[in-house]
């Protein structure tokens, strides 16, 4: 499927994959420290396990914890 | 893992170039990144990173990790001081016209910065907190948070926390706990529901008296989203469950720079293996000395709620997994006995400050609350014929000893 992550394009070969997936396939670093904003809105931490991604779906990791100035 | 290993095993493993397993004091103030793309990426926070040690640093991090871990809890921030946690939980959580309520009975210093903050138009109404119905009372919409603290110092009262974390919760106000008499160690604060913890790591985190530092929890039991304060609930639209967190290190820590410096750190992360074996000693030596004290004739009170006929010992012993802390008062017949005492004491010191592996004494009427009105006072706990001891870990015998000399001298 088709994804949006970080403003970028990519294709994912899964055909169905939760967030909690995404975060590891990506390997995204410090995961327990990550905020994940699905098609616009955060989720709940504990969504994570049960929000499946869609094909056009738009992913955006974010970090609050690190250190970036918003 | 248990907390004695989480102490030592937890924020940091080794060091993945040379090996190190203590913690790398990273002395910098700032962060190179190789691209332009990089850095842009870490301020955008689509990466994790590091970028300016006013903001967050790779070893106060670590402690902070350490922290969360031993409090089960979401997230962490450390800062410069005890007073520094608790001013920036409640900047964190207040606005001007809003209202904190307060237990009456609280360390001087926050005491202090309550009444400071009425100049910024943030009211406190102190209530007693062993009263359910008081507290409720006391909650007005502009109500935004209710703080008090694990062992109040120096009176030595304990709250009951399940009591006050319910009307809290229907209320859906936060309630933040000053939990350094007991650290995480003794006051496992999620378990009883509370929101927000305090530490001033400057006691029994740190070791013997070196370091002055503290740190913000959330424990991850209270939904931002909803929150009453504006400005968390604003942060939490953007990042969620991070809400408290993201805005006290975005907002707070940016703009007031009170964060904790890096060699702290390091002796906080050090200081928390140790914390369980000091703490069941000095909670120990507490308790032999409470019971030495109430036998002796020239003391005419003690307070400490390890003896059983003190009225907060059940409710200590099911809070405080089975321990009672390291601080106990007694009183002398008067002022004048007082003094006698302090002066005449050898090894223990007087001197402010608790948590130290030094047993030390205070007279606080004299001294921290030395301003304070009478009805403050009485409220907090504090007269004229009172000391206050903070049980360090030296051989009880000693300690005994020096009591027994000073009181007959
Ligand atoms: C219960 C309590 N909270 C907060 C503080 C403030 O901590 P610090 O001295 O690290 O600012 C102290 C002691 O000073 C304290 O005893």
């Amino acid at each position: 499927m088709n994804v949006s992550i970080n403003g970028q394009k990519e294709v994912l070969t899964q055909s169905t994959l939760t967030i909690s997936e995404l975060l590891k396939l990506k390997n995204v670093e410090m995961p327990e420290m990550v905020s994940v904003e699905h098609n616009g809105t955060i989720l709940e931490r504990d969504a994570f396990g049960t929000t499946h991604i869609q094909d056009g779906d738009d992913i955006e990791f974010l970090y609050f914890m690190g250190g970036g100035a918003h | 893992m248990k907390f004695e290993s989480k102490a030592i095993h937890s924020g940091f493993s080794q060091d993945p170039k040379h090996g190190a397993t203590a913690v790398p004091v990273f002395q910098t103030a700032s962060y190179a990144f190789s691209t332009a793309q990089e850095l842009a990426d870490v301020f955008e926070g689509h990466k994790f990173g590091h970028v300016y040690s006013r903001i967050s640093n790779p070893t106060v991090s670590a402690f902070e990790s350490r922290i969360t871990e031993l409090e089960n809890g979401l997230g962490s921030v450390a800062v410069a001081s005890g007073m520094a946690a608790i001013a920036t939980a409640i900047y964190a959580l207040t606005a001007s016209g809003d209202e904190i309520i307060s237990s009456t009975n609280l360390f001087g210093g926050t005491f202090h910065f309550f009444e400071d903050m009425a100049r910024f138009g943030v009211s406190t109404r102190y209530v007693d907190i062993h009263s359910p119905l008081k507290i409720k009372q006391a909650i007005t919409d502009k109500t935004k948070l209710i703080f008090f603290e694990t062992i109040g110092n120096p009176k030595l009262d304990v709250p009951n926390m399940k009591a006050i974390v319910e009307i809290a919760n229907e209320a859906n106000i936060p309630v933040v706990v000053d939990s350094t008499l007991t650290s995480p160690y003794l006051f496992q604060a999620k378990k009883w529901g509370v929101h927000v913890v305090v530490h001033s790591a400057t006691k029994y985190i740190g070791i013997g008296g070196t370091t002055i530092g503290g740190i913000i929890v959330d424990l991850g039991t209270f939904k931002w989203r909803n929150a009453r304060s504006e400005a968390v609930r604003e942060s939490a639209q953007k990042a969620g469950h991070f809400g408290f967190i993201s805005q006290i290190r975005q907002r707070i820590l940016t703009n007031t720079g009170n964060i904790l410096a890096p060699f702290n750190a390091f002796l906080f992360s050090l200081g928390l293996e140790t914390l369980s074996l000091r703490l069941d000693k000095q909670c120990q030596n507490a308790l032999e000395l409470a019971q030495f004290l109430g036998s002796h004739s020239k003391v005419s009170k003690v307070t400490y709620p390890g003896l059983e006929n003190n009225p907060y010992h059940e409710l200590a012993k099911a809070q405080f997994e089975g321990q009672f802390g390291a601080l106990l008062t007694f009183e002398c017949p008067t002022k004048e006995a007082c003094f006698h005492c302090i002066d005449h004491l050898k090894m223990i010191k007087n001197m402010t400050s608790l948590g130290d592996s030094k047993t030390m004494v205070i007279h606080p009427d004299s001294t921290i609350y030395r301003t304070c009105s009478p009805e403050q006072k009485e409220a907090a706990g504090v007269n004229d014929r009172l000391i206050r001891v903070s049980v360090g870990l030296e051989h009880f015998s000693d300690i005994i000893n020096d009591f027994n000399q000073a009181l007959s001298a």
